[in-house]
């Protein structure tokens, strides 16, 4: 009887060995390096989702009308000749316009590779301050500023102005002093070209890129499905992300969008307009008697042909027919 | 890797728990008379020699296969590493000048580029070949194989769009550019890292104590004189010739190893001062250089909307101090006694001198205004006699390097030198403590045969 159960279990063990043997020897092949998917590289400081979202804005200031500013003088000083002690005097000593602009937004403001030069509508309107200040529109230093930037650069008083697709807002007017409306843009959405999509609306839960800071990210109030927000530095990192099949959608202004169309045919802008977006130059708050000046100088460029001939250059053919140029309001 | 005893033990306990009474009879009985003893202490003897031949074989030998696998292996490793970072720090740097300069990149540019990343491939196929089994490199190097090809696509896509003259050309690069300074960089770091402190760690073992060996050898001599001593007392002979040529034996392979190690040790420490030592603190301050350089580029790509001359300040002050001659290049001069080395030295900090002084002009320049003057010094592209910060830059990089490979070069040759001492030392120290060993036993035999 034991003896019996003694072989018995001695089999088993037997067994067991043999099946153990058999499981170590059935492992497979040894493993290849476990790479995972490949991922396209992101933009340095890109942030997706809720980090994305512009700080919560406090109560939305009203304003009646945001965009009338400062009535112009009745003329304009001649250039070179400053009146005394004002903005542009100090200015004109120094002897050149600190001007804060984009350099990677196509048609608006973007450095040009073959000359080194930064070039674009927002800089034309730079170079003919410059002119009305020194009569010579090359004596301004640029500085090239994120969207993030704009309303800091002009607190401390980095730059005496900045031209960067800045949209005015009773918000924004709380901070900086905004110049007429010298461009009237709209929001609209960029997608590839084989995208279904026919406007914002349809990107919900979608990755949807603007840059830190703008506004085109803000939830819409009682939105039910809305877009995911991805937030970067440069407009032009949105079209790598776009391109890199990283973001579904690009919402911003149609003329930043229009410049991202133009250097990648396989994306269309899409929609109606989402909002409106008036730019204005923008100057630290206390610059009064600047943004007035400025004023001026754009109400000559309104009547002398000289707005026309910058919208040809810089935006002609890609948004259409010239319209007209959109009509000052003042507010005194 | 590792030389310890495989002693076991287990049986030797059960014997002691348990001891047979005839084995223990026979040990004491052999114990208490002089030709048992004069076995006895033939066949310890023997045995003694033979082991401490054996272990002292080991401990020289794996010293001089340590010194081998640090001039064949180790150092270059690091080196390897050190080329890496170097070449994709320069291509990043050159990549981002090539698109400062013009739409289409300037041919030398073009080439510098591709020459950078040739032998960034080239440094991580050898790198490639050494992380069996060392988890802290295979990370970095997984890193670098998989994002090298990335990075040179983007810049390959900006260079296309720069081209046509879209502005999404820079967006692109300064995604390569993230990509490089964010992963690649720190992942060629973290492998040089590993790879000096393997160098290091080679170089302790190959200076340590040979403990094992010493106390053996020291238990074997004591061993000899008691053993001399009884027999003389025995006998009446005043010398045994056996154990004599056993003592001289033995005595010879003390000298001959104490010698030999202490001069690989003299040698390997050279090697480290002079050499892996000065090479590494060089390499750090080329490591800066190269950041520094990227960084007044960025500054210039940045067009005022970054500030990267911060940075370079706190880089190039821990290069050469205030005037090129202090900081790391100060501290290798300071230490250093060979002349090439300083030489080479010497001119690092004078070219890094003028580098300084002229990214200060470039700096100037920038800050009022003149952003295609700045342009011109810092590229070198504002024609002949004009100010040119790539050249004295390259001058930097050329000396450091020569200054590295000077120290590279020291290295290999009191590395070798160390192991020139340890050539014949395995083999010497097995026959003389075999010899020992022959010695014992004959001399001992030729007593036990007097009691038959």
């Amino acid at each position: 009887m034991i003896p019996r159960k003694r072989a018995r279990l001695a089999l088993g063990v037997a067994l067991l060995a043999v099946l153990a043997t058999g499981c170590a020897a059935n492992s497979g092949p040894v493993n290849l390096a476990d790479t995972g998917p490949a991922q396209a590289p992101l933009p340095g400081g890109v942030l997706i989702g809720k980090a994305a979202l512009p700080p919560e804005p406090g109560p939305t200031p009203n304003c009646a009308n945001p965009t009338a500013s400062l009535r112009p003088p009745a003329s304009l000083p001649a250039p070179g000749h400053m009146p005394a002690g004002s903005t542009m005097a100090r200015i004109q000593q120094r002897g050149y316009l600190i001007a804060g602009v984009d350099q990677n937004t196509y048609l608006f403001g973007y450095r040009n590779p073959t000359t080194n030069n930064l070039e674009g509508f927002d800089i034309q309107m730079v170079r003919d301050v410059a002119a009305a200040i020194f009569g010579d529109p090359n004596k301004v230093v640029f500085k090239a500023i994120t969207s993030a930037q704009r309303i800091p650069v002009l607190q401390q008083h980095q730059v005496d102005l900045v031209a960067r697709t800045f949209t005015i807002s009773c918000a924004r007017l709380q901070q900086v002093a905004f110049s007429t409306v010298y461009f009237q843009a709209q929001r609209q959405v960029l997608v590839r070209a084989d995208s279904t999509a026919r406007g914002i609306q349809d990107l919900g839960g979608k990755r949807v890129c603007a840059t830190i800071g703008s506004d085109s990210l803000a939830p819409t109030p009682g939105e039910a499905h809305p877009p995911v927000p991805v937030a970067v530095n440069d407009w032009s990192d949105c079209l790598v992300m776009l391109q890199q099949g990283q973001v579904s959608g690009v919402s911003t202004d149609n003329t930043i969008l229009a410049g991202m169309e133009a250097q990648d045919p396989n994306t269309k802008i899409v929609g109606g307009s989402i909002a409106p977006e008036p730019y204005g130059l923008a100057f630290p708050k206390d610059d009064r008697d600047f943004v007035s000046f400025v004023n001026g100088v754009l109400q000559r460029l309104r009547t002398d042909g000289g707005w026309d001939s910058a919208y040809r250059t810089w935006v002609g053919g890609h948004l259409g027919a010239v319209p007209r140029p959109p009509a000052p309001t003042y507010s005194n | 890797m590792s030389v310890t005893s495989t002693a076991r033990p287990a049986p030797a306990t059960r014997r002691a728990a348990a001891p047979p009474a005839a084995l223990t009879g026979g040990l004491r009985r052999t114990a208490n008379s002089t030709p048992g003893r004069l076995g006895l202490a033939m066949v310890g003897l023997v045995v003694l020699s033979l082991l401490t031949g054996v272990i002292g074989l080991l401990a020289v030998q794996g010293k001089a296969s340590t010194l081998d696998d640090l001039t064949a292996r180790r150092e270059p490793f690091s080196a390897a590493a050190q080329q890496m970072y170097r070449s994709l720090s320069d291509a990043d740097a050159t990549a981002a000048s090539a698109f400062l300069s013009s739409a289409v990149t300037p041919p030398a540019l073009r080439a510098r580029y591709q020459t950078d990343v040739r032998q960034a491939g080239a440094a991580l196929a050898i790198a490639a070949t050494d992380v069996e089994g060392v988890a802290d490199a295979a990370r970095p190097l997984a890193q670098l194989s998989t994002g090298i090809p990335v990075y040179t696509g983007l810049v390959e896509r900006a260079s296309a769009n720069n081209a046509l003259g879209f502005p999404i050309g820079s967006a692109y690069l300064r995604e390569a550019d993230h990509l490089m300074q964010a992963t690649l960089l720190p992942a060629a770091q973290a492998l040089y890292a590993v790879d000096t402190q393997r160098v290091e760690q080679a170089q302790d073992d190959a200076t340590s104590f040979p403990w094992a060996a010493t106390v053996l050898v020291v238990v074997l001599l004591a061993a000899l004189v008691v053993t001399q001593r009884y027999v003389r007392k025995r006998t009446n002979r005043v010398i045994n010739v056996g154990l004599l040529v056993a003592t001289v034996a033995v005595a010879v392979a003390v000298l001959w190893s104490a010698t030999g190690l202490v001069l690989e040790t003299v040698h390997v420490s050279h090697a480290r001062s002079a050499g892996s030592a000065p090479a590494d603190t060089l390499a750090q301050a080329r490591t800066k250089a190269l950041q520094a350089r990227t960084d007044e580029m960025l500054t210039l790509v940045a067009r005022g909307g970054q500030d990267y001359n911060q940075p370079f300040q706190t880089l190039t002050r821990a290069i050469g101090g205030t005037d090129g001659s202090g900081g790391l290049l100060g501290q290798v001069r300071a230490g250093s006694s060979d002349s090439v080395l300083n030489g080479q030295v010497d001119q690092a900090s004078a070219a890094a001198k003028s580098w300084f002084a002229l990214h200060n002009q470039a700096t100037g320049a920038n800050k009022s205004g003149d952003y295609q003057t700045a342009v011109g010094i810092t590229l070198g592209t504002g024609g002949a006699g004009k100010p040119d910060e790539a050249a004295q830059f390259d001058k930097v990089d050329n000396a450091l390097a020569k200054a590295i490979n000077q120290a590279r070069t020291v290295f290999a040759d009191q590395t070798g030198t160390a192991g020139g001492w340890l050539t014949a030392l395995p083999v010497g120290v097995l026959v003389l403590l075999v010899l020992a060993a022959a010695g014992a036993a004959i001399g001992l035999w030729q007593r036990l045969r007097e009691y038959r």
